[in-house]
C-alpha cells in the first residue's frame, strides 16, 4: 500500500501521524530539500520524507547533526527553493548559531523548521520549550492541535516565511507529532522554481557588508511588529465569543483538545470564551486583548513553560488589570510537564466554582502500584550494548580491582541505558557527544574514567571532542558501542552505513579511520557478542597511557531480525537438568529473554524473545545454555 | 453518534500499532472521526506501551481515567496497570494472560504478581473480563507475533467498534502484505473464537 502522504487527491480523508501531515504539508508547499536529524519525538517526519522523496522528485537527507541540517536547508533557501529542516526539541539548541543568523539575514525560499518538543519528556533528557528560541530570534512560532493543523499550519507557515523572508517555527509536542487522526488532503504543488543564489540579498559584495552586517535586530522586531497584526486576523487564531462569557481560556496548541472535551464533559461551551491559540509568537495582542476585556476569569492552557501566559499577564496590566489569570504561574496548573485531561478539567470547574469529583480508583490505583512493577527502561533483548557492558565492568574489576575506580561518562542512545539494573554501569550522561569532553576535564584534575559512546552521536558531536583530547594529551578512554545504525530512534542510516537516507549506496565512513586521523595512536575493534575477546580489548585499552578506543562492533539485534524477515533466529534454551539455578545469567546479565521458574529453580528463555545471540551461553556457570535444535 | 473509547497496553514489539491502525483505518473508511494517542517510551522493545483509540466527537488525543468502554491488554500485568486507571465501571477487558517480566522481575529485585491477584484487582473495576493466552493461540496460528491479531480479532467479536468484523477484515486485506495476510486472516479468526468461549 502506498503512503497515503503522497496520495494525489484533493478532499480524501487519510488516517495520518501529526509528524506525517506536516510532510504532506511540505509537499503541499512545495519545498524541494527536507532534511533532519533523528529524535524522538520528530523521528518520523524524516522517516516519511524518506519513504517518499524519491517518488516526490525532492532531496532528503539525515544530516550529520542539526547544525548541518539547518544549514543545508538554509543553502537551498538563499537559492528560491523551499525547504524544511525537522529536529526533536534539544536539536534545536545544536543548531542555534544557524538559526540566529539565518533570522537576520532572513530567508529567500520559504524555510520552515520543526522542534518538535517533549514535554514531560517521554523520550528526553529535559522538556526544554523551545518556544523561548523563537521569541529571542524574532521568527514565528505556530502550534498545531492536531494532524489537520499540522498539515494546514505548514502550509500557512511557507507564505509566511515568504512574505516576511524569515525562518518560520513549527512548534509541536509529543502529543501533536504522534497523535493519528483525520485529515482532509489538498493539493501537492511543485514549483519548479529556478534555483538562483539571491545576490542582492545575501551577497557582502553586492548587498555591501555594512547593510548586511549592522543593524539587523532593529529590522526583525519590525517584522514581529508586522506579522503581529497579521496574527490578529490569521486563521490559525479562532476567537469563540459571544461578549456575553464572564470567563475565557487561551488554548494554546494541542491543549485546545482538553479543553473543548471540558468545556463538553461540564456543559460549559456557552459559558466560556474560547481563544484557539495557533501563534505563540508573535502573540496577536489585539485578539487577546478584545477577549481580556471582555472577561473577568482567563485561564492559558499551554506545554510545558508559562510562555504564553506570562506575556499574557504582562498584557493584561495594560489592558483589564483586574483579570483574574489562572494558569501555571497562579499554581492551577502544575508549574512544568504536559497537562492531562483531569488537570485542565479541574482548572474550568473552578474558574465557573464548580468542583469535580475526586477519582474513587485512588486506592485500588495505590494497591496496583504496589503489587507492579514499573518496567524500567532496558535495552532489547539480544542488544550488543549488554554484552558490551557486561564485558567493560568485568576488565574494570580485573584491571583496576573495583569496578567503581573509574567513572563511566555515557552519551545519548540506546547504550545510556547502561546504568539500568542488573548492569548498573554507567555514573552520567548529558547530551549528544558530551562522554568524551565532560571526561577530558575529569582526567585533567585525576580522575579516572571511561567515555562510553555510539556510533551515530560519535559522528554527531564527538570528533571535536576527541581532537581535543589528542592535541592536549589527555589520558581519556573511550569506547564506541557501535550497532551500526542510529537505533534508538528508528534505525536510520549514519554516516558509516554506506547508505543515504533514501537508500542509495554512498561510501561508508569508517569511526577507526576518523580516530586514527585525528591522532589516536591505540585503536582497536572488536566483535561485541565475543565477550571474552571483548573484555581483553578493554583490559589493553585501560592499560594504555594517552588516548585510547576500542570500538565493540555488532549490529543492533532488531536491526539485523529486520533484515532477516521473515525468517526468525533460533532461539536459545536451557538445559533443565544442567541447571544448577545459580541465576548468574539473571542478575548479571539480565537480558529479558531470561527467566526464573521459582518451583523448579531453573533458568529458562522465552522463544518468543530471545534473539539468538548467544551471549548468555557465554555467561553461564555450568554452560547448561545451547541453541535449539528447529 | 455514541463516541466508542478503547485502550490498548502493552510492551514494546508486540505490535499494538498495528492493530491501533487498523481499527482507525476502518473507522477513516466509515467516515467517522478518530483519535489516537500513544505514549511509548524510549526503547524499542520491553518498555510500557499505550494507545488510546477514540471514534466519534472527541478532540483529546488521551481517555480520561475511567472512561474506556474496553480494554485491550496484550500483557498482563500492564493490562491490569491500565485496566485500573481507565477502564469505566463495568467495561470490557480483553486480557492476554501471556506474561513478559521486565527487567526488575528478571534481575530479582521484584517478583512478577501472580495472575489470580491482578485480576482480583482488575474484577473490581468490571466482572467482564476475558483472559486467554493470545500467545500461544498466535503460535497455533503460525507465528507468535501476531497476537495483536489475535487480540484484535477478539475485540471485533465483542462488537464494541462501531463496524463489523469484514469491515476489519477488509481493512487487513488491504494493508497487510500477502505474505503474511494468510497466517493474521488465522490469527483473527482464533481470537474470535477465543473471545467466544471466554464468555
Amino acid at each position: 500500500m502506498s503512503n497515503p502522504v503522497t496520495l494525489d487527491k484533493v478532499g480524501e480523508m487519510v488516517l495520518l501521524m501529526g509528524n506525517e501531515a506536516i510532510v504532506r504539508g511540505a509537499l503541499e508547499a512545495g519545498i524541494r530539500i527536507a532534511t533532519s536529524y533523528p529524535g524522538t519525538p520528530a523521528s518520523e517526519i524524516g522517516n516519511t520524507f524518506a519513504e517518499v522523496a524519491k517518488e516526490m522528485g525532492i532531496h532528503f537527507e539525515w544530516s550529520t547533526n542539526e547544525k548541518v541540517a539547518f544549514e543545508v536547508a538554509y543553502g537551498a533557501s538563499m537559492c528560491n527553493q523551499r525547504s524544511m529542516v525537522s529536529m526533536k526539541h534539544v536539536g534545536l539548541n545544536v543548531a542555534l548559531d544557524i538559526l540566529e543568523m539565518a533570522a537576520l539575514r532572513g530567508v529567500k525560499g520559504g524555510l520552515v523548521f520543526v522542534s518538535a518538543d517533549d514535554p514531560s519528556q517521554h523520550s528526553s533528557g529535559q522538556e526544554q520549550d523551545q518556544r523561548w528560541l523563537a521569541k529571542q530570534n524574532c521568527v514565528p512560532s505556530l502550534e498545531p492541535s492536531d494532524p489537520q493543523d499540522a498539515k494546514d499550519f505548514t502550509l500557512y507557515a511557507y507564505e509566511l516565511s515568504e512574505k516576511y523572508r524569515l525562518p518560520v517555527m513549527l512548534r509541536t509536542v509529543t502529543r501533536v507529532s504522534h497523535m493519528r487522526s483525520n485529515v482532509v488532503l489538498g493539493k501537492l504543488q511543485r514549483l519548479d522554481r529556478e534555483a538562483k543564489f539571491d545576490f542582492e540579498q545575501f551577497s557582502y559584495v553586492v548587498a555591501g557588508f555594512d547593510k548586511l552586517f549592522y543593524g539587523r535586530e532593529k529590522e526583525a522586531n519590525e517584522k514581529i511588529a508586522k506579522i503581529m497584526v497579521d496574527f490578529d486576523s490569521s486563521p490559525l487564531n479562532k476567537l469563540t465569543m459571544s461578549g456575553k462569557e464572564k470567563v475565557g481560556i487561551i488554548a494554546t496548541g494541542q491543549t485546545y483538545n482538553y479543553v473543548m472535551d471540558a468545556l463538553i464533559k461540564i456543559g460549559a461551551k456557552d459559558k466560556v470564551a474560547v481563544l484557539k491559540l495557533g501563534t505563540s509568537n508573535p502573540l496577536p495582542e489585539g485578539l487577546i486583548s478584545k477577549l481580556l476585556k471582555g472577561v473577568n476569569k482567563l485561564l492559558v492552557t499551554e506545554e510545558p513553560d508559562p510562555f504564553v501566559e506570562l506575556h499574557v499577564k504582562a498584557l493584561a496590566k495594560d489592558v483589564n488589570p483586574k483579570v483574574l489569570l489562572y494558569g501555571r504561574l497562579n499554581g492551577k496548573l502544575p508549574g512544568e510537564g504536559e497537562l492531562m485531561p483531569l488537570m485542565v478539567d479541574n482548572a474550568i470547574a473552578e474558574m465557573l466554582g464548580e468542583e469535580l469529583p475526586p477519582s474513587p480508583r485512588a486506592e485500588l490505583e495505590k494497591e496496583a502500584n504496589d503489587m507492579i512493577f514499573g518496567r524500567m527502561l532496558t535495552v532489547c533483548a539480544g542488544c550488543p550494548h549488554r554484552s558490551s557492558i557486561y564485558a567493560l565492568k568485568r576488565a574494570v574489576k580485573a584491571v583496576k580491582g573495583d569496578i567503581h575506580k573509574v567513572v563511566i561518562n555515557g552519551d545519548i542512545g540506546c547504550y545510556g541505558l547502561a546504568w539500568a539494573p542488573p548492569m548498573n554501569y554507567e555514573d552520567t550522561y548529558f547530551c549528544m557527544g558530551a562522554s568524551i569532553g565532560v571526561s577530558q576535564g575529569m582526567s585533567q584534575v585525576g580522575v579516572d574514567t571511561i567515555a562510553w559512546i555510539g556510533d551515530g552521536t560519535f559522528f554527531h558531536a564527538a570528533i571535536p571532542a576527541l581532537m581535543n583530547a589528542v592535541q592536549t594529551k589527555t589520558n581519556i578512554k573511550v569506547v564506541v558501542a557501535d550497532n551500526s545504525v542510529t537505533a534508538m530512534t528508528g534505525f536510520q542510516p549514519n554516516p558509516q552505513s554506506g547508505k543515504t537516507a533514501t537508500g542509495e549506496t554512498t561510501k561508508s565512513i569508517s569511526i577507526e579511520a576518523i580516530a586514527k586521523a585525528v591522532g589516536v595512536e591505540h585503536i582497536e575493534v572488536t566483535d561485541a557478542y565475543d565477550t571474552t575477546a571483548t573484555e581483553a580489548a578493554f583490559k589493553r585499552m585501560l592499560q594504555t597511557e594517552g588516548v585510547a578506543l576500542v570500538i565493540s562492533r555488532r549490529i543492533c539485534a532488531t536491526e539485523a531480525i529486520r533484515r532477516m524477515r521473515p525468517k526468525r533466529p533460533i532461539p536459545y534454551e536451557v538445559n533443565e537438568s544442567e541447571c544448577v539455578g545459580c541465576k548468574i545469567c539473571l542478575n548479571t546479565f539480565g537480558c529479558p529473554g531470561l527467566n526464573f521458574d521459582e518451583e523448579k529453580k531453573k533458568a529458562s528463555i522465552d522463544k518468543t524473545i530471545c534473539m539468538g545471540c548467544g551471549v548468555c551461553a557465554q555467561v553461564c556457570s555450568v554452560g547448561c545454555i545451547h541453541e535449539r535444535d528447529e | 453518534m455514541k463516541t466508542t473509547r478503547v485502550v490498548i497496553a502493552g510492551v514494546g514489539g508486540q505490535g499494538t500499532l498495528l492493530a491501533t491502525r487498523l481499527i482507525a483505518e476502518t473507522a477513516i473508511k466509515k467516515g467517522l472521526r478518530v483519535r489516537i494517542g500513544e505514549t511509548y517510551g524510549m526503547a524499542q522493545r520491553g518498555g510500557p506501551v499505550m494507545g488510546h483509540i477514540q471514534i466519534g466527537d472527541v478532540y483529546s488525543p488521551q481517555i480520561r481515567p475511567g472512561e474506556a468502554d474496553a480494554l485491550l491488554g496484550f500483557e498482563l500485568a500492564e493490562a491490569t496497570r491500565r485496566g485500573i486507571t481507565y477502564l469505566k465501571q463495568g467495561g470490557l477487558a480483553i486480557v492476554n494472560s501471556k506474561k513478559i517480566p521486565p527487567v526488575e522481575v528478571i534481575s530479582g529485585i521484584r517478583k512478577y504478581p501472580k495472575q489470580e491477584e491482578l485480576l482480583r484487582l482488575l474484577r473490581q473495576v468490571s466482572s467482564k473480563v476475558a483472559v486467554f493466552d493470545a500467545t500461544s493461540i498466535a503460535e497455533k496460528a503460525g507465528d507468535p507475533i501476531a497476537t495483536n491479531i489475535v487480540m484484535l480479532g477478539a475485540l471485533a467479536e465483542s462488537h464494541i467498534l462501531p463496524f463489523e468484523d469484514e469491515e476489519i477484515t477488509t481493512r487487513m486485506k488491504e494493508s497487510i502484505s500477502s505474505r503474511f495476510l494468510e497466517l493474521n486472516m488465522r490469527a483473527f479468526r482464533l481470537g474470535a473464537e477465543a473471545f467466544r468461549e471466554s464468555q
